[in-house]
């Protein structure tokens, strides 16, 4: 790095450490958004549960005689209220029913032909109250598969006085630790790529198109420093911004969940140990570094190309929204393939999930670093050459 | 020492068609003297001094700043001129020592050497009560007389001045005006475009006419004055622009 790159890097630094909005995006946003996010949330939640608790629905049955006993099923929920129905509806809200369960006719004739029965739980997942009275019913289908069952085997003979007593229940057995690995790999990815381009957006456009529309340019041209010089310096004081911006925004989300979600009585629900080791940080931060790189070095380019500090942020939020759809690529991928570590951005997300979740395929993480590094490198040349260039610069 | 020989410069545009803002300009600028580039607005003023400060390159023709072919050795031309465009401004974040320090430090000097000319150019350019005051807060004369600090810090050969008093006021103007004389008498090459011809008469010893980015007349202040029988520039220049058939032209 020369002195003159030096320079413009300072220069850059000091500009955007004076800046307000830069400022409070990169160093307060992440520490008031998230846990206002996570209180936000978790009233919300703890609101509905409560709000469930105390809704009083209506369950329609259809076929009640076919299975004895599951009107009083219904009437044992709490606030559940039994109405018999003729007919499956054809709609909840005309039937006046929240939920209901729709039980075939000749029901005991299908079993001893050996038929097979289809009984329904008719909700609307849409709609808050049909989606809560069908969670707080749905256990019944047991009973009634239970009920099924007895007839069928008495239909075949069997001297069975109830069934028996075999019950399938689930229980998840992750603990926060393992909770908060899997949230962490599924998330921070993710975030530090759309981190890494939200914090560098108003850097670069400000030291590109910035100096375009303050008509600081032809000063900053008509110095001793090579265009070379200036766009090197201005790519790394967008660098710094954006790096600076994924971890402050990972500390902040980290604060929410192992802090403030702790700190705060009702909230330990939502508590994560989102525990990453000194290691794993640094490789992160390593593997970050060629999309840091990359990002700022597109941002520049595109502040270079921008006539106007409007058109710059409108092409800075097509990359931003370009980031976020390559970091959502990431969710889900259980088998990345080959090809998709040639894409910059996603492969970088998938990747820091393969270290979050120790399962780093080394030619899968020389792929990722080695296409991004190229890509970075040509981007570079390209805001080079567009500095350089004074139809770019200077066109109307 | 600049001497311009022909020099040219087009502006292609697909949608537009071909702009010829400086067609084949041509004269010489000695130090110790203040060269004025007098034209209206978009006469190619800006453009021609444009590609001398290596903003622009020339389509055509050649230039030497300072002994150096301005397309050839841009880098050294930069390192030896200042250059100030009364549009240009300044960075409203900055405070006016970290500007200088910024300018100075892209000048290829030393923090030393920095803190050193900040001192010396403190008492000629009044800085004192600009050094830590941001330029955002600064008033419009403060920041010309900075950006003239800007422009002398790194003690260049030759200096580029592109109507440094565009929007300021009388007394703003002649503080600037007086400046500039001031760094003639220290043996500098200057060369200053304006289209206010009393401003080219108080400084200039040469001046050249631009319409239509060509050259029209050309000579020292007398003998441009005594084209007119009331020997006013003014009057020199109107009959000079009309007489070449002057409509309305394009903004260069």
């Amino acid at each position: 790095m020369t002195a003159k790159t030096l320079a413009v890097f300072r220069k850059e630094i000091t500009d955007t450490l004076r800046d307000g909005r830069t400022i409070f995006a990169i160093f307060v946003f992440p520490f008031l958004l998230y846990p206002a996010m996570l209180t936000l949330m978790s009233w919300i939640e703890s609101k509905n549960d409560e709000d469930a608790k105390l809704l009083a629905v209506r369950v329609g049955i259809v076929g009640e005689a076919e299975v004895p006993g599951l009107r009083e099923w219904i009437a044992a929920v709490p606030g559940a209220t039994p109405v018999a129905l003729d007919r499956a509806p054809e709609t909840l809200q005309d039937a006046k029913v929240d939920a209901a369960f729709v039980v075939p006719s000749g029901v005991e004739g299908a079993i001893a032909r050996g038929d097979s029965v289809v009984v329904e739980l008719l909700y609307k997942d849409a709609d808050n109250t049909s989606s809560a009275a069908a969670q707080r019913v749905r256990p019944i289908l047991d009973d009634i598969e239970r009920s099924l069952t007895l007839s069928w085997a008495r239909a075949n003979g069997a001297k069975a006085e109830a069934s028996a007593p075999i019950r399938v229940s689930r229980h998840d057995i992750s603990s926060k630790t393992d909770k908060g690995r899997f949230f962490a790999a599924l998330l921070i990815p993710y975030l530090l790529v759309f981190m890494v381009a939200a914090g560098a957006m108003q850097t670069a456009v400000d030291a590109t198109t910035g100096e375009k529309e303050r008509s600081t340019l032809e000063t900053l041209l008509s110095t001793a420093a090579s265009r070379g010089e200036l766009v090197m310096g201005k790519a790394l004081a967008v660098l710094a911004t954006s790096i600076t911006g994924a971890v402050t925004g990972i500390t902040g989300l980290w604060l929410t969940f192992n802090v403030v979600a702790r700190a705060v009585p009702g909230m330990e629900e939502g508590s994560l140990q989102i525990a990453i080791t000194p290691d794993k940080a640094v490789l992160l931060f390593l593997t970050l570094l060629p999309t840091a790189v990359f990002l700022s070095a597109v941002l520049v380019a595109i502040g270079c190309f921008a006539r106007s500090m409007r058109e710059g942020q409108t092409y800075a939020s097509y990359v931003y929204m370009g980031s976020v759809f390559l970091g959502l690529g990431s969710f889900g991928q259980q088998a990345p393939s080959m090809r998709q570590f040639m894409i910059p951005i996603l492969n970088t997300a998938l990747l820091q999930r393969e270290i979050l979740t120790d399962t780093v395929v080394p030619l899968h993480a020389v792929t990722a670093i080695g296409v991004t590094a190229a890509i970075a490198v040509l981007m570079l040349v390209v805001a080079t050459r567009l500095f350089s260039n004074e139809a770019v610069l200077f066109r109307t | 020492m600049i001497q311009v020989s022909g020099l040219q410069k087009t502006f292609h545009d697909r949608k537009k068609g071909d702009t010829h803002a400086v067609r084949g300009v041509s004269f010489t600028c000695k130090p110790g003297q203040v060269f004025g580039l007098l034209g209206r607005n978009g006469a190619g003023k800006t453009t021609t001094l444009r590609m001398l400060a290596t903003i622009l390159v020339p389509t055509g023709g050649t230039a030497t700043v300072a002994g150096f072919d301005i397309t050839e050795k841009s880098a050294e031309v930069r390192r030896r001129i200042g250059y100030l465009s009364g549009e240009t401004k300044l960075y409203d974040r900055l405070t006016g020592r970290e500007l200088l320090q910024y300018f100075g430090a892209l000048a290829g000097m030393s923090a030393t050497g920095i803190g050193a000319r900040i001192e010396a150019l403190t008492e000629r350019f009044a800085l004192a009560e600009l050094l830590d005051v941001r330029v955002g807060k600064m008033s419009t004369g403060m920041k010309q007389r900075l950006s003239i600090a800007r422009v002398v810090f790194h003690d260049p050969e030759v200096m580029i001045f592109d109507e440094p008093t565009a929007g300021l006021d009388v007394i703003a103007a002649r503080g600037v005006l007086a400046l500039i004389v001031d760094l003639k008498k220290q043996g500098r090459t200057i060369i200053y475009s304006t289209h206010i011809m009393t401003e080219a008469e108080r400084i200039c010893d040469e001046v050249a006419i631009i319409e239509r980015g060509e050259i029209l007349t050309h000579g020292s202040l007398e003998s441009i004055r005594s084209q007119a029988p009331s020997r006013s520039v003014e009057d020199v220049f109107v009959q000079v622009v009309t007489g070449a058939g002057g409509g309305t032209n394009g903004d260069r």
